[in-house]
């Protein structure tokens, strides 16, 4: 054999935790193009948001559109909840669909997976792996949304103190800091979804199917807690909280809905991860 | 219809690097594996060899525990699969029903990533070791591009490289020479005898009998999910039968004459020559020499225009396992 | 076979997990505490006793009338008979600060909005972020050093809602004491108000009473004709320091439209449409009927102008014999076609009958 500059450990020789894995997911997820073109399109929802505010030669009126819309031309610094908020229903959960349907099927389409394995990457570890990549997309995503929305907003409109929902004013420093921890709570409030798409996607080769019905999914859920006749059924669904980052803007802050959410999110990791386990330690790659 | 061989009981004394014992994968109702005891010795270059959809990949895919068994006991490099998976697959490179590649990344971007996959193998050597593999198959050109650029072969080489990334003591390769051309082949050929010589054992799947026979020590036959034979390579060459051919107008004549010589009567191939006659030795060794055979055609006033005694070819062996015929293009 | 069976054993214990810590959860939450028992007086006792002046909690507030569907505030309302309306139907959470006796602060956690009422000595604001306006509330005579607004029982706490019922509790009032309850995390002693009157539709008012201190936790009103509580407000969390002083400093914000508006005599429209039977009459407003059975009644002088065109309102309203009437679990309305409206705790024909007897 040519030049071989490495020996196998000797057995019985516990191996490194392997972080290189996590790694190169990361950098494979970050170098795609399509990632790219994603992350591109969340940063402009805030830019379409704050160029239309600025060119609208009428002003919006208080309580039209989404929330802070018309306060954006006072205040730079509300581009980015605004765009949050629009985002949190859809695009967001559009993206991520994307992301974590792919995450097991996309490599079994791509035939990469049974390379993994034989690599061996080992079947839970490379789940583990996979979900870590889908979570580090979620909350690049949410970041993506606020970053460019603050930017844009500094941009185009004058910058101050920020009012929240109770009518107290907080500073520019803080009003960045609760970005942020809205950042945390949006990307929280994408795990479970992530957490289904990476076991639908344990469940099939074809990836644009398991990000459809992640993506549908996620739209189920969000009408369904809209139907007052289910509201039994609320409290359960993932997509119940998403909406509740609002509580992040008052004063003083309410940590109650992120409690609840962070609580609901790890109930769908578990039940969605085991099954997710089960599913793909017994498959059969054929792909 | 089995023919285990003397020599084949000895091999189960020797060291195997691959072994089944009653392994049966069923989808469903059918079953695309049905009950093989797979034997082979290490060091040994196996050719697996079978028709297509006869359950070749099947089983390669269980013996690397991408699928699992339905019943049925494998061992890989000495250690029970699938429950010694991780401790076996750092040892075993593999290339299974075509290179999978990320199309977006090029070449040593994705040797890099599946390296990465492998927790025994070193990061520091890791870039190293990629442009060796890269240069062992001849890529070191394309290294740049994307895959999404590259031809089959190129891949096909890539996926070589991949279970070349380390050092192995078991190559599985399945269909390693899919998309090359008659240059890529040899080299592939080349390959596999400098790393069988290294020691590596190499178990090398194809439907192309030719293939199978320049680079093969030993033998399997899978035909519709069964191992109809196995064994080194010359011992089931020679398990196979000598023929006369006599080349005459007087095919009837000349088979009665090899008849009475104690030749078995055998069909020609394709019917179409009627000017010629065969008859199968018996056991292929003893038996009239071939200038007795001719005499005696001489003398009964057939007309020989050709006479050749033929070894058996693997391929003739090999229809007459599997009742089907190969690829012999190479 | 088995070991694939093996993998499946996660899948299934751990949601198996899952819901039977749901479920012991929502046991443990139900489940009784044990207390050393008390007879109602001593509840009573404890209540007027309750030394908590200063505390920050978060209250829940549902009412379940058998009302129809009230649209749920649309931004751009201003507070007045409509939002009141909003609190008969669904539930409601809202944050409740309360620091000395002059500084309090409401806020009601809306969907991505929220309405806050801050008094702090003779200031008080209402602030609305659905369209962030302020309202200046201001005290009638705002000279005048001792006149302060009233704080703590303008905020709809259970202790100010307990402290109507109580007054309101007579000969034909049954008093008890129930079994002892969890309420945001504390034990409570549950004091149940019931109505002798069989023509009330009041089956119950329960009242969760801390047994620490004696702080009214939660008010539960029961109707003869429903088993969830047709009216409940109580404290999901309470701490019982005091909160920032920092809150009941309010600015408007940049930005908002401010208007500053002279208070009448009283403040904000009190969840509760149980106004309190022996309240003094100012427009001429007569009680017939005693307790729980007595019926309020308007003449057509009092009633504010457009109550019956404003469109939330005609909504739930329904057309009988003599005019239009709310009839809910709890209250009835009737309002009458000559322009006077009756009101009662009492099942409608009640009312028309007392229409009837003018």
């Amino acid at each position: 054999m040519s030049a071989d500059t490495s020996k196998p450990l000797a057995p019985g020789v516990r191996p490194a935790v392997g972080w290189s894995l996590l790694g190169s997911e990361l950098s494979v997820l970050f170098r795609r193009l399509r990632t790219w073109a994603m992350l591109l399109a969340l940063a402009a929802v805030p830019i379409l948001i704050a160029v239309a505010v600025k060119l609208s030669s009428r002003p919006v009126a208080p309580g039209r559109g989404p929330l802070f819309l018309d306060r954006i031309t006072q205040n730079g610094l509300f581009v980015a909840v605004t765009a949050l908020v629009v985002c949190v229903p859809l695009f967001l959960p559009l993206t991520i669909g994307v992301v974590a349907g792919d995450t097991i099927a996309g490599e079994a389409n791509m035939g990469t997976l049974r390379y993994l394995l034989l690599a061996p990457a080992g079947r839970v570890r490379l789940l583990l792996v996979k979900y870590a990549g889908a979570v580090a997309f979620c909350f690049a995503a949410t970041v993506t949304v606020a970053a460019s929305g603050a930017l844009v907003g500094v941009v185009l409109f004058p910058v101050g103190p920020v009012t929240l929902l109770s009518g107290d004013t907080i500073g520019v420093g803080e009003s960045m800091l609760r970005s942020l921890v809205i950042a945390g709570y949006i990307t929280v409030s994408l795990l479970g979804l992530s957490a289904i798409g990476l076991l639908i996607s344990t469940f099939t080769d074809v990836p644009v199917g398991a990000m459809a019905a992640t993506i549908v999914l996620s739209v189920v859920s969000q009408v369904l807690d809209n139907l007052p006749q289910l509201d039994w059924l609320h409290p359960w669904l993932f997509s119940h909280h998403w909406l509740g980052f609002a509580d992040l803007l008052r004063q003083p802050i309410d940590w109650t809905s992120f409690g609840a959410n962070a609580l609901l999110q790890a109930g769908y990791i578990a039940v969605c991860g085991t099954l997710a386990y089960a599913k793909f330690s017994n498959k059969d790659i054929l792909s | 219809m089995k023919e285990p061989s003397p020599t084949q009981r000895g091999a189960a004394a020797e060291e195997l690097a691959v072994e089944t014992h009653g392994l049966v994968k069923r989808f469903g109702q059918r079953a695309a594996v049905d009950g093989i005891d797979l034997a082979v010795p290490r060091g040994a270059v196996f050719g697996f060899l079978g028709p297509n959809g006869s359950g070749k990949t099947t089983t390669i895919r269980v013996l690397l525990g991408l699928a699992s068994a339905t019943s049925g006991d494998v061992r890989v490099l000495d250690q029970s699969m699938p429950a010694a998976l991780a401790s076996v697959l750092p040892d075993v490179g593999a290339l299974v029903e075509g290179p999978g590649f990320y199309p977006f990344l090029t070449g040593p971007g994705n040797l890099m990533r599946l390296d990465s996959a492998d927790r025994h193998a070193l990061p520091a050597t890791r870039r190293q070791r990629v442009a060796d593999a890269l240069d062992r198959v001849g890529l070191t050109h394309a290294a740049g591009k994307k895959v999404r650029a590259y031809s089959l072969g190129m891949k096909q080489r890539l996926g070589l490289a991949n279970a070349l990334l380390r050092p192995r003591e078991l190559l599985v390769l399945d269909e390693p020479t899919n998309g090359l051309d008659p240059q890529g082949t040899r080299e592939v050929r080349s390959l596999v005898r400098s790393l069988a010589a290294g020691g590596t054992t190499v178990f090398v799947s194809s439907h192309l009998l030719a293939e199978v026979e320049q680079m093969c020590t030993h033998v399997g036959v899978m035909s519709a999910g069964r191992l109809v034979a196995q064994g080194p390579l010359a011992e089931l060459r020679s398990a196979g039968q000598r023929q006369v051919v006599v080349e005459t107008p007087d095919a009837e004549r000349a088979n009665g004459v090899l008849a009475r010589l104690g030749l078995v009567p055998a069909a020609t191939p394709d019917g179409e020559r009627p000017i010629e006659a065969r008859a199968v030795m018996n056991g292929g060794l003893a038996g009239p020499a071939p200038e007795v055979i001719v005499a005696a055609l001489v003398a009964d006033g057939v007309r020989v225009r050709g006479f050749a005694v033929e070894d058996a070819s693997l391929e003739d062996r090999f229809v007459s396992l599997t009742g089907e015929g190969f690829d012999v293009v190479g | 076979m088995t070991r694939a069976k093996r993998r499946w054993l996660p899948a299934l214990l751990i949601p198996l997990a899952l819901v039977l810590a749901v479920l012991t959860g929502s046991v443990q939450a139900g489940a009784t505490v044990s207390l050393p028992p008390k007879t109602a007086d001593e509840v009573l006792a404890m209540i007027a006793r309750t030394q908590v002046r200063a505390f920050s909690g978060t209250l829940q507030q549902t009412a379940e009338l058998g009302l129809p569907d009230i649209p749920s505030s649309t931004p751009g309302v201003t507070p007045g008979a409509g939002t009141a309306l909003e609190f008969l139907a669904g539930s409601h959470t809202a944050r409740v600060f309360v620091g000395d006796p002059t500084k309090a602060r409401l806020q009601i956690m809306d969907a991505m909005a929220e309405r806050d009422l801050i008094v702090n000595g003779k200031d008080a604001w209402f602030y609305n972020s659905a369209d962030n306006s302020a309202t200046h509330l201001q005290a009638p005579k705002p000279g005048a050093p001792t006149e302060t607004l009233p704080s703590k029982p303008a905020m709809p706490t259970p202790e100010a809602l307990a402290n109507r019922f109580l007054a309101a509790v007579d000969a034909g009032t049954e008093v008890t004491v129930g079994e002892a309850s969890s309420v945001a995390g504390r034990s409570a002693y549950r004091l149940s108000l019931a109505p002798k009157d069989p023509g009330t539709l009041v089956a119950s008012v329960s009242i969760d009473v801390d047994s620490e201190t004696g702080f009214p936790l939660g008010v539960h009103v029961q109707a003869k004709n429903q088993a969830d509580p047709a009216y409940s407000l109580a404290f999901t969390d309470l701490s019982l320091t005091a909160p920032d002083p920092g809150l009941f400093q309010f600015t408007p914000p940049a930005g908002s439209t401010v208007t500053t508006k002279v208070l009448p005599a009283r403040l904000t429209p009190v969840p509760d449409a149980d106004s309190s039977p022996k309240a003094p009459s100012p427009h001429g407003t007569r009680v017939s009927g005693e307790g729980w059975g007595s019926i309020v009644m308007l003449p057509a002088a009092a009633v504010p102008a457009g109550l019956t065109s404003n469109p939330q309102i005609s909504q739930v309203l329904q057309s009988v014999s003599g005019g239009r009437a709310l009839t809910s679990s709890l209250v009835s309305v009737l309002i009458l076609d000559d322009g006077r409206v009756l009101a009662g705790l009492v099942p409608l024909e009640r009312l028309q009958s007392a229409a009837a007897a003018q």
